[in-house]
């Protein structure tokens, strides 16, 4: 499983078989279901899938920082070798924000509502012990300048709520990287932002990416973003990864059902639109055979039923959970379905 | 910073109307309340006449309107509150006199309050549903449950006739020692001017009791306040962040603690304002002599100028609190500002 | 008309989150009857508050509560005397199960008339009109004023009768209820249900009535459980500084007040026995309140 999905180059953040669960005293959720990738040096993946499908639950085990009463049932995340999963939270705390930069959905949300720009800052860079009393403020300086932030001076004095919706993200991107991380987590980044400022900020992000050679995970549930700024893909479904691969790759050529309902769901001009049927299993109790099975328009294979498919090799460093081989012309049936996997209009409160 | 001075100069001048209402109440509550004082205060075997003297010089015998007229004539223009009925001192002077030992009690109390009751509901909220959680839960629920007076008379019980740590109830000092000279008025301040440290220490040693009693009781208000704020604060996307740049816990909670400050500091407004009064029947089981205490003679005597002198001075504080509340949370968050 | 009934029965909410309408209060406190079973907490404080009402009415008493046994004062609890004797000869126990007789009652009658009143002037304050705000900012006032003080200067001037007791206590619950019944009104009027009563052509006192103040009921109850046991406090307080109940009548505040001159000298069985009842029935009034909110799903967490 872990040779699946790997970087060209040498991997700096290795997830393998790492599972979730949140459990209550009444049920348990299995949010996320074996997931296995790996990050190169300087390269940025994208990670696409519905709501629901545990890419929120990923990046938070990911970071150490699963809302009870969520917990990493097996599993591991090594970032440079060193596995994240074990470690004491003194240990955890700094390896966030040092090593693992993260730019979470909500700017404003994000940022403390009552302590000027300044202290945040401040209090960022010292958590680390980091910088000394006159650089702290130029560091801070220089960053909001990389971040595009016209008038540096007058956005450390002020509060969070003086600054606009994109201006916040700034901040908050130049929060996250203040550090220098090598491995920077969005956490769908522009979510809520105006379109015109979305594509600024995902700029911003890439650039910041490129010129510094850090690596980057972009948790989005939009296609179009992804074949813009990503080099690689993950697609979730069900808290599993069922298809990986270089973008152009899964994007012109999905092995999966799913991922195929996925870029059927994106509108094209003259296409009408389609999208997987059904319902996402409740993750409450997990199917024995293959999750996607009870949307899938294939399901020809007997295994498919009763046998939850792997990660296999389907192409040049693409790999697919699926049990069938796609065979010539697979298509959708057109004008079969409508419903569309509905992520793009929906709230940021993903779990 | 311009909205927020308007707001600030158009609640000054709500004062005025305030400040009317405030007295109006006060008149209102002794003269438009059912019932004839002067019959209480002459006793059932009075006889017609002795009533109608006594109606006379409470002014109770005049129409309503000509009595608020004078009410208010005497207020604003000799700045009078008018005389105690039993003691014929101006009731100012009762009330200056006793508002000091009121004031430390108050401040001590709520002192007290704030520090358990946040404490309380910090621990509850960081450690949901784990034991700390359960023993903020039960202190609440008993200490909410338990009349303050009540609670007096158990501690005084328990630390003073089974263990002995605290004195007698008996007042602010014990009832040899000689009071500090007045300088302010307030018994431990008047120590520490005085540098009388034995006394200072049988001050607080009174003072003890008092405190702690209140402590307790309103201790619940905040336990749950910051309870509410912060679990809702430290699950916040602000507190995430705040996590995922790998800021201390303790810093953390600090932030989150941060959203809570409001709350509580107008909890600390309200209570204060309320406590003026509310602290009364503590005052009277530790026989403190304060504002209270002086409060619940005159209502027990039914000496009116005194029982509505008390009401106007209470309410007129709680106007005075109510706006310094108003400015307080002005100056702590930076978001109010009053559009 | 069939088109409207369509429409109104899309407008309308299904079934299961159908909130209790029109004159069918009845069917609403049933529902919560129900969940009040379901609720441990509830029914626990709902059946002590009734055990001690019930037993300070129909209870043998070993001893008659308002006639005193001169020879025997301050006696600590032993099988004559189960909860011992103040230092008027008085038998603790037959008098706190007496006080219920009083304190409940009273607190109960001051809470029921804070309702009476608060409710329909909380709906009629529930329009955005400019008027219903200055009366909001009155009630801020009044609010903000030392209320327990407030009480006890009321019935020192009017005279300690139950019924100036009573208007004491609901004066100083009113301006609660008020508030509660306002904001929740103001939130449901916005609600598609009264909408679409709105659009059938109902009136706006038959909404108001029929639609609105219904839905109100449950956290009203749980306000009301909250309020009863302020009123215990107050009563309590009232009678403990001598301006309330007068002895002989039992009241768990003069028994307190009683017991207060022995404590200091270790007779702690005259106050802590009614202390301790006003604690159980607080805690009782509590826990049905908490109970209440969170069967009408209105808990915290």
């Amino acid at each position: 499983m872990t040779a699946a999905a790997a970087p060209a180059t040498a991997s700096l953040l290795e997830v393998s078989d790492l599972r979730v669960q949140f459990r209550s005293r009444r049920r348990t959720v299995h949010a996320v279901n074996g997931v296995s990738f790996a990050i190169g040096e300087g390269e940025t993946v994208g990670l696409v899938g519905e709501t629901g499908c545990g890419k929120s639950a990923t990046v938070r085990a990911i970071i150490g920082l699963l809302k009870s009463p969520g917990r990493v049932t097996a599993g591991a995340v090594r970032l440079e070798g060193t596995d994240l999963v074990g470690l004491q939270p003194r240990q955890l705390r700094q390896i966030r924000g040092a090593r693992i930069g993260f730019v979470p959905q909500n700017p404003f949300g994000a940022l403390n509502p009552v302590l000027r720009i300044e202290r945040q800052f401040r209090n960022v860079i010292r958590a680390h012990g980091r910088g000394r009393r006159g650089e702290i403020r130029s560091t801070a300086l220089d960053m909001l300048d990389a971040v595009g932030i016209a008038d540096p001076e007058r956005v450390l004095r002020g509060y969070a709520h003086e600054l606009s919706g994109g201006m916040a993200q700034r901040v908050v991107i130049a929060l996250a990287m203040i550090l220098n991380p090598r491995l920077v987590v969005a956490d769908e980044p522009t979510t809520g932002l105006d379109l015109t400022i979305q594509r600024q900020i995902l700029d911003l992000i890439r650039d910041l990416a490129e010129t510094e050679g850090r690596s980057m995970l972009l948790v989005t549930h939009d296609v179009g973003v992804v074949a813009q700024y990503c080099s690689r893909v993950l697609v979730m479904y069900a808290g599993q990864v069922v298809e990986a691969g270089p973008v152009r790759r899964v994007l012109t050529d999905p092995a999966h059902p799913y991922t195929e309902a996925l870029l059927a769901a994106v509108p094209r001009r003259g296409e009408r639109l389609v999208g997987a049927q059904g319902t996402v299993p409740t993750l409450l109790e997990l199917p024995p055979g293959c999750f996607y099975y009870d949307r899938c328009q294939y399901r020809s294979d007997p295994r498919c039923a009763t046998e939850a498919p792997s990660l296999r090799e389907v192409g040049p460093e693409h790999w697919a959970a699926v049990h069938y081989d796609k065979g010539a012309g697979i298509r959708l049936p057109a004008a079969s379905a409508s419903a569309a996997p509905s992520d793009a209009d929906s709230a940021p409160g993903d779990m | 910073m311009r909205y927020r001075t308007g707001a600030i100069a158009k609640r000054l001048l709500f004062i005025p109307v305030a400040v009317f209402i405030v007295i109006t109440l006060a008149f209102g509550l002794v003269n438009l309340t059912p019932g004839d004082p002067a019959l209480v205060i002459a006793g059932d075997l009075a006889a017609d006449e002795q009533v109608a003297e006594i109606r006379a010089e409470l002014g109770t015998d005049k129409p309503v309107p000509q009595r608020y007229a004078a009410y208010v004539r005497e207020l604003f223009t000799e700045r009078s509150l008018g005389t105690s009925f039993f003691t014929k001192r101006p009731i100012w002077d009762e009330i200056t006199q006793r508002f000091p030992d009121t004031l430390e009690l108050v401040v001590l109390g709520l002192l007290g309050a704030v520090l358990y009751g946040s404490l309380l509901g910090t621990l509850s909220s960081y450690f949901r549903r784990r034991w700390p959680d359960t023993l903020s839960r039960t202190s609440v629920t008993i200490t909410q449950s338990i009349p303050d007076f009540f609670m007096g008379l158990l501690l005084i019980y328990v630390i003073f006739y089974i263990i002995g740590w605290a004195p007698a109830p008996v007042g602010r000092i014990g009832l040899l020692d000689r009071p500090p000279d007045r300088v302010t008025g307030a018994v431990i301040l008047d120590t520490l001017i005085a540098r009388d440290w034995g006394l200072l220490k049988t001050a607080f040693h009174h003072a003890m009791l008092p405190v702690v009693t209140l402590a307790l009781f309103y201790s619940s208000h905040f336990a749950k306040t910051t309870r509410a704020v912060l679990s809702r604060a430290l699950n916040s996307d602000q507190v995430e962040f705040a996590r995922a740049c790998g800021l201390s816990e303790l810093r953390v909670v600090g932030y989150a603690f941060r959203e809570a400050r409001t709350p509580v500091v107008t909890y600390i407004g309200i209570l204060f304002a309320a406590l003026f009064g509310g602290a009364a029947i503590v005052e009277t089981v530790f026989a403190w002599g304060g504002l209270g205490q002086w409060a619940i003679d005159a209502m027990l005597k039914l000496d009116v100028p005194a029982i509505q002198g008390f009401i106007l001075v209470v309410g007129l504080l709680t106007l005075l609190v109510y706006l310094l509340l108003d400015l307080i949370v002005v100056a702590l968050d930076p978001r109010v500002s009053y559009e | 008309m069939s088109k409207a009934r369509l429409a109104l029965a899309k407008a309308l909410p299904k079934r299961a989150e159908m909130p209790a309408e029109g004159g069918r209060a009845g069917r609403a406190l049933r529902a919560l009857a129900r969940g009040a079973l379901a609720h441990k907490g509830l029914t626990i404080g709902f059946v002590v508050i009734l055990l001690i009402l019930l037993a300070g009415f129909f209870a043998p008493l070993p001893h008659d509560p308002i006639q005193p046994n001169p020879e025997s004062t301050l006696q600590s609890p032993d099988g004559e005397f189960w909860f011992g004797t103040d230092r008027f000869g008085f038998d603790v126990f037959s008098r706190v199960f007496a006080s219920a007789r009083l304190d409940l009652p009273i607190a109960l009658a001051g809470t029921l008339l804070s309702i009476a009143v608060g409710i329909p002037l909380g709906l009629a304050a529930s329009n955005k009109s400019r008027w219903s705000e200055r009366i909001m900012r009155g009630l801020d006032m009044f609010q903000s004023f030392p209320l327990l003080v407030l009480a006890f200067a009321i019935v020192a001037l009017t005279g300690n009768t139950l019924r100036n007791i009573i208007f004491a206590i609901a004066l100083v619950n009113v301006p609660r209820f008020i508030r509660l019944v306002r904001s929740e009104a103001l939130v449901l009027r916005e609600s598609r249900f009264i909408e679409a009563a709105t659009a059938i052509g109902a009136s706006r006192t038959r909404v108001m009535l029929r639609h609105v103040m219904p839905n109100t009921m449950g956290i009203v109850l749980a306000q009301a459980s909250l309020a009863a046991a302020h009123a215990i406090i107050v009563i309590a307080g009232l009678s403990f500084l001598g301006i309330g109940i007068t002895p002989p009548d039992a009241s768990w505040g003069v028994m307190i007040r009683v017991g207060s001159q022995n404590i200091a000298t270790g007779q702690w069985w005259v106050s802590f026995f009614p202390g301790a009842m006003v604690f159980v029935t607080i805690v009782a009034f509590n826990m049905v309140a908490d109970g209440v909110t969170r069967v009408i799903g209105r808990a915290e967490d």
